[in-house]
């Protein structure tokens, strides 16, 4: 299953938009932390992981995914994590 | 390293709840949702609060503990102190009533022998009725304390609990009370710790302890600690501060005052499941530069198990 070319920048992207105030000026890449140095605390992830499920169009409850907010502590694992969504999301709708 | 800090501890969680909507009134839930769905929104996500309301709910499907023996089991945590708030006199939507909890608390102790312990929660309002069952809760049930929600509009020092106290004093079982504000169909009025002080004052053989005292008036709780010989606290619901503060410097200061003697260690499962696991949690008090890392090994010991098991035991208040 092939995810779009630029599937990682566009969830840099969606980091990037919810990155608040000082956090801001933080260079994003895929080692950074998302809470130490982004600043992104749990409401920042739920907000984080509703604009994920506008942008690519999923409900992840609805596809009885769980997520466990503590395990993704770099923007490396949220990408995986999102890979994970949107691959098995890609799959429910072509099967 | 961390997983060996955690396989080496002994570890009793003093705060934690049944997931369950059978204990926990719709009411109580949204209300605490309607928070949410406003930070949310203020980020300009368009966001229910049906759909938080659901996500919440997702983890509170728990009724048998089965799920959370299995987190224990995963955390090193060897037992763990099941609290029955009673909202059912201010809160008209609870599924059950107090004294069904009860049973279910109940059957929970002999489906999983050695893991828990029950404090059940009465509201003083309901009378000579609320009393009696108090008490057969502590002679037929098997639960080992009283847990007391004052935010449901009673002071802890209000005359009406005086009976429950002395029931408390005769049985040598403590008090856990909420503090700080809860969920906003609740009154916070209530929510000061400094409303124990006179039942502290009046009941020195009864150990009062002070939920959520790294959260909320850390200062106040810290005082009442300080100068009452059996007030305690515990560090419950310190998760809600990680976003703003993941080194936990509000634990850290509880445990820094030299009053390690009368802080314990809590969860406050399942409030913070969205957030992670009990492993999760565990992990970020113990971890190497953790919140305890200038505590000796007896000091970590006391805060992770002994305080509240020696208030189990010898149930009196004896000074540490």
């Amino acid at each position: 299953m092939e995810l779009d070319a630029n599937f990682d920048e566009r969830i840099m992207g969606l980091i990037a938009s919810g990155v608040a105030g000082k956090f801001k000026k933080v260079k994003i890449t895929g080692g950074t932390s998302l809470q130490k140095e982004l600043g992104l605390d749990s409401i920042g992830m739920l907000s984080l992981v509703f604009r994920f499920e506008e942008l690519f169009e999923v409900d992840i409850a609805q596809m009885g995914i769980e997520i466990n907010v503590a395990k993704l502590k770099t923007v490396e694992d949220l990408i995986g994590a999102a890979r994970d969504i949107v691959g098995k999301a890609q799959v429910a709708k072509e099967s | 390293m961390e997983d060996q800090e955690c396989n080496a501890l002994d570890i009793v969680d003093c705060h934690a709840h049944i997931a369950s909507e059978e204990h926990t009134p719709m009411s109580f839930v949204e209300g605490s949702v309607a928070n949410m769905v406003a930070a949310v929104s203020a980020q300009g996500v368009p966001v229910t609060a049906k759909k938080l309301t659901a996500l919440f709910m997702s983890k509170m499907q728990d009724p048998l503990c089965d799920a959370l023996v299995a987190e224990m089991d995963e955390a090193n945590i060897r037992k763990t102190i099941l609290l029955v708030p009673d909202f059912t006199y201010t809160l008209k939507d609870c599924r059950l009533t107090i004294e069904e909890s009860y049973h279910k608390h109940r059957e929970v102790l002999h489906r999983h022998t050695g893991r828990f312990e029950v404090f059940g929660g009465i509201d003083p309002r309901w009378g000579k009725d609320g009393l009696e069952l108090f008490e057969r809760s502590l002679l037929d049930f098997g639960f080992r304390g009283l847990k007391l929600y004052p935010p449901c509009g009673y002071s802890p020092s209000d005359r009406s609990l005086f009976p429950y106290y002395e029931l408390c004093a005769y049985h040598h079982v403590p008090v856990l009370l909420h503090m700080g504000p809860t969920s906003p169909v609740l009154d916070f009025n209530f929510a000061s710790p400094f409303l124990v002080d006179e039942a502290a004052r009046l009941f020195p053989s009864v150990n009062f302890i002070l939920a959520h005292g790294a959260v909320s008036f850390v200062e106040e709780c810290i005082m009442m600690c300080r100068f009452r010989p059996n007030v305690y606290l515990d560090i419950s619901g310190f998760q809600a501060t990680l976003g703003y503060d993941p080194a936990a410097t509000a634990v850290k200061r509880v445990v820094s005052v030299g009053l390690n003697h009368k802080v314990m260690f809590g969860t406050d499962f399942p409030v913070f499941r969205l957030q992670g696991t009990q492993r999760d949690f565990v992990e970020v008090v113990t971890a190497e530069a953790g919140p305890l890392a200038d505590l000796n090994d007896r000091e970590k010991s006391l805060v992770l198990h002994q305080n509240i098991a020696r208030l189990l035991e010898t149930g009196v208040s004896v000074a540490a």
